[in-house]
């Protein structure tokens, strides 16, 4: 395996996939996608992208976090790989217990689709660290179940939203775990890498990934 | 073995708020003109189970649950034999 490789998580349901491997490509790292019966061993990156997994069925995420596949991906974030979640791949992350908390329909109840303005609070992430602490920037979100809870547990906070957007608790929008190799957000930086698109902040989530694996080298 | 039959009652937790609920209740009391003070919206799971006795089958319920059924967050639940 080389170390640029990038498994892209592919369930039923999945639709932001595709962004997240041309995002990827874009950044100069190699993605593969894979699929339910893939192999993920050995990946240094795991991105879970974002989508409507199994239908939102029962809750968002909650099918896909029981898949074999997602044991697989907590093998490998034990092991220290990075694992990115986006959107519904938070959500799935959260479901599998390798977040904590939990997202919750929308306070307003609708589906929400826009730009959103947002601060990086933990620079120190491996997905972070081309950001400046305090950082504002724009990112799109597209979500009808982005309203994080943290019932009541410690939370380590990436981002957050700087008005609010669906209710969320304290404006939380992305979360890390306690090692920081496991990250979850409901905005999506993959739509954020090139101007016709609207805006390129999602760039440097990438080059931090970048960053991070050529510092283990 | 034997058939039981169970329904699970999923509610969300009574301090997280529920905007389908919310909105429901606002019609029937703003437009319907009824007098309903709370709503939440739930799910109701049916759930049938082979087993030797209603204690084991509902020990299987119970498993379904916290492994699946149940966001121990936000939701709670309750079984109810059918």
């Amino acid at each position: 395996m080389r170390s640029l490789d990038v498994a892209v998580v592919v369930y039923p349901g999945s639709n932001c996939d595709r962004d997240m491997f041309y995002a990827l490509e874009l950044s100069g790292f190699r993605p593969r996608f894979v699929g339910l019966k893939g192999e993920l061993r050995g990946y240094p990156v795991i991105a879970v992208p974002g989508g409507f997994s199994y239908g939102d069925y029962l809750r968002p995420g909650a099918v896909a976090a029981r898949e074999e596949i997602s044991h697989r991906i907590r093998e490998e974030a034990e092991r220290g790989a990075l694992v990115l979640g986006v959107c519904n791949g938070f959500q799935i992350l959260v479901e599998m217990g390798l977040l904590p908390g939990a997202l919750l329909q929308n306070e307003d109840g609708l589906f929400s689709c826009r730009w959103v303005d947002l601060l990086v609070e933990d620079a120190s992430t491996p997905f972070t660290r081309c950001y400046r602490p305090g950082q504002r920037i724009s990112l799109p979100i597209a979500n009808g179940f982005g309203r994080y809870y943290r019932g009541g547990g410690d939370v380590r906070v990436v981002m957050r939203y700087v008005h609010d957007v669906n209710g969320s608790e304290e404006g939380i929008a992305a979360v890390a775990n306690e090692a920081g190799n496991v990250l979850g957000m409901m905005p999506h930086p993959e739509r954020a890498c090139e101007e016709i698109l609207g805006g390129t902040d999602g760039i440097a989530l990438f080059r931090s990934m970048m960053e991070h694996l050529s510092s283990l080298l | 073995m034997q058939r039981f039959a169970f329904l699970v009652n999923v509610q969300l937790k009574g301090h997280v708020r529920d905007p389908r609920g919310e909105t429901i209740r606002r019609v029937l009391k703003e437009e319907k003109g009824l007098p309903v003070e709370r709503l939440r919206i739930g799910k109701a799971i049916l759930l049938e189970v082979e087993a030797l006795s209603e204690e084991e089958a509902r020990g299987v319920v119970e498993r379904a649950c916290s492994e699946m059924l149940v966001n121990p967050v936000v939701e709670d639940y309750e079984v109810l034999a059918l």
